[in-house]
């Protein structure tokens, strides 16, 4: 890490940090939630971003992550100490139920393999024992971590930073370099020696690791969990819609697009109150998906681009945006 | 003397077409071999089967003395082949030291995420094969053929091969490109490294393969000196048409 990239980390947290003094309870419970989302697209971005393997079945491992810290804490008494690094072990396992497919199929075959894991999901949760999970009521009453808004946002905020950082930075190492390359041409990379199953495999048991923590500190946020909302197709488009309006593939695009959606949907609410907020948030996502595939995080370098070429001269300027560019 | 590489009995069709019958190929240690033939004779067939990127339905494939044909892509790599393809195939949004890295990875993911890169290592390389200083930061797509083809090699020497498969490794190239992949294969042949070489070009080829041989329809119809091979009458009929 570079002492410019540690300045940027130590302001964000700052800034963020602060928020508490200046914001309401009810803008710190939006940015909970925007906390929340980028950890899940994060998580989403990690696999798919980096890989190209496109996931529409992400909410089937937030959901074992939610439901079995629920299920553990609320129907068993087990302390959230232990049921929650249970449930992210669970999420592992159900991370590599989630990668055999990777083995034989990708592209569109394997994101509608991904959407039948989340419907398997929703359907067993609804189905099966539904003394245990509540069936489509899901469970309410689940004991919390922390009360009150600023505590939350703390508690939050600390979750997505550290997540944030880590995946990060494991995305700046070889392993992270070789994940980008699969999602460019997987057969090359085998043909320069790498075994790409196992460097699926991280990227699958990483994604469901950070899944895992999101869905368990979520639902212990919430307090409560329902099959219809987790499940939700609309759910599963927000977190991929965040990470590709940040920038898929580069980490801190998600992290951007998930705040960037959650104030833009709740900045409308006062204009637009109904439903025709999420047309507006459509039409800007579809300009820029058609206009700026590469997301918020492109528009940024490039526009760092013109004021360093601007300041500093052309050929620089552009050197250096090309040095930080996203890779996917 | 062992061959380094050793193609026994090999078969392969995709459904009814036969790509590659019965076929049965030696290169020695050091040795430089061409391999010819019209479109469609199967040549880069025999590349991807002797990558591993596809399976023989008969025969088998020796490296080094080892029978490989079970063998995945990566641990072929590992015990040292290495390829280019015909249509290059970059990762197209990593420049060419990035590249490069891609092929200098070592195949263990601790050791991935414990080190990082050897930038020296990658520039050198890069440099080594032609590129310019200025071009090592530029992407695939700002490259022209001639350095397409120079980042496929660079990318195949980063695995440290002991024999690379070449695929057309003129094609697309202008004049002087030629000259400076022929004189930069020559050095590495100088250097002792084993080449199987498929090119239609073969006023270029000549100078850099000790000997030929020569396929049409998935079959080896001629081996042996590159002058001889060329006069073989079912190979000028090949190529020809009569």
């Amino acid at each position: 890490m570079q002492p410019r990239h540690l300045i940027l980390w130590a302001l964000f947290a700052g800034a963020m940090l602060s928020l508490p003094q200046v914001a309401s309870s009810g803008t710190l419970r939006t940015l909970i939630f925007a906390n929340f989302l980028a950890i899940f697209a994060m998580s989403w971005d990690f696999l798919c971003g980096k890989t190209g393997y496109v996931s529409f079945g992400h909410p089937f491992l937030i959901g074992i992550g939610a439901y079995t810290t629920a299920i553990l804490s609320y129907r068993f008494g087990v302390p959230l100490g232990a049921s929650i690094p249970i449930a992210i072990a669970a999420t592992l396992i159900g991370g590599i139920a989630f990668f055999l497919p990777a083995l034989r199929i990708r592209g569109t075959y394997f994101a509608l393999v991904t959407l039948a894991f989340m419907e398997l999901m929703y359907q067993l949760v609804q189905v099966v024992r539904p003394d245990i999970t509540g069936g489509t009521r899901g469970i309410s009453g689940i004991e919390t971590l922390t009360i009150g808004a600023e505590k939350n946002f703390y508690l939050s905020f600390t979750l997505m930073y550290v997540i944030a950082l880590v995946l990060w930075l494991l995305a700046r190492t070889r392993a992270g370099t070789a994940l980008d390359a699969i999602h460019m041409n997987e057969e090359a990379v085998r043909g320069s020696g790498l075994n790409t199953t196992k460097l699926k495999l991280f990227a699958f048991a990483t994604s469901a690791c950070v899944a895992g923590i999101g869905g368990a500190f979520y639902v212990h946020y919430l307090g409560s969990i329902a099959p219809r909302a987790l499940f939700d197709i609309g759910f599963l488009f927000t977190i991929i819609v965040s990470a590709l309006i940040g920038g898929a593939g580069t980490i801190i695009g998600p992290l951007v697009g998930a705040f960037f959606l959650t104030l833009l949907l709740e900045g409308l609410r006062g204009v637009l109150p109904g439903t025709e907020r999420y047309f507006v948030y459509g039409v800007i996502a579809l300009v820029l998906y058609v206009y700026k595939p590469k997301g918020l995080y492109a528009i940024f370098f490039d526009l760092l681009a013109k004021v360093r070429a601007k300041v500093w001269g052309k050929k620089r300027g552009k050197k250096r945006a090309r040095k930080h560019a996203p890779t996917a | 003397m062992r061959p380094l590489l050793e193609l026994t009995g090999i078969r392969k069709h995709f459904g009814g077409i036969h790509a590659c019958q019965g076929l049965t190929l030696r290169v020695a240690e050091g040795e430089s071999l061409g391999l010819i033939g019209p479109n469609g004779a199967g040549k880069t067939t025999v590349f991807s089967l002797i990558m591993g990127e596809h399976r023989q339905n008969a025969g088998t494939i020796h490296f080094n003395g080892e029978e490989v044909s079970r063998v995945p892509t990566h641990g072929r790599v590992k015990r040292g082949i290495a390829r280019t393809y015909q249509v290059p195939r970059p990762f197209g949004d990593m420049d060419v030291v990035s590249n490069i890295r891609v092929g200098m990875m070592p195949d263990s993911l601790w050791r991935m995420l414990a080190k990082g890169p050897d930038h020296e290592a990658e520039i050198e390389l890069a440099l080594s094969v032609g590129f310019a200083e200025a071009d090592i930061h530029r992407l695939p797509g700002e490259l022209s053929m001639g350095d397409l083809r120079k980042l496929e090699l660079a990318r195949a020497l980063a695995t440290h091969p002991r024999i690379i498969l070449l695929d057309e490794v003129f094609a697309g190239l202008t004049v002087g490109e030629i000259a400076q992949m022929s004189a930069l294969l020559a050095r590495k042949r100088a250097e002792g490294m084993t080449f199987v070489i498929v090119s239609h070009d073969l006023r270029s080829l000549e100078p850099l393969v000790d000997r030929a041989v020569a396929m049409t329809f998935g079959r080896l119809v001629a081996a042996g000196n590159f002058e001889d091979v060329l006069a073989n009458e079912e190979v000028r009929a090949a190529y020809l048409g009569h």
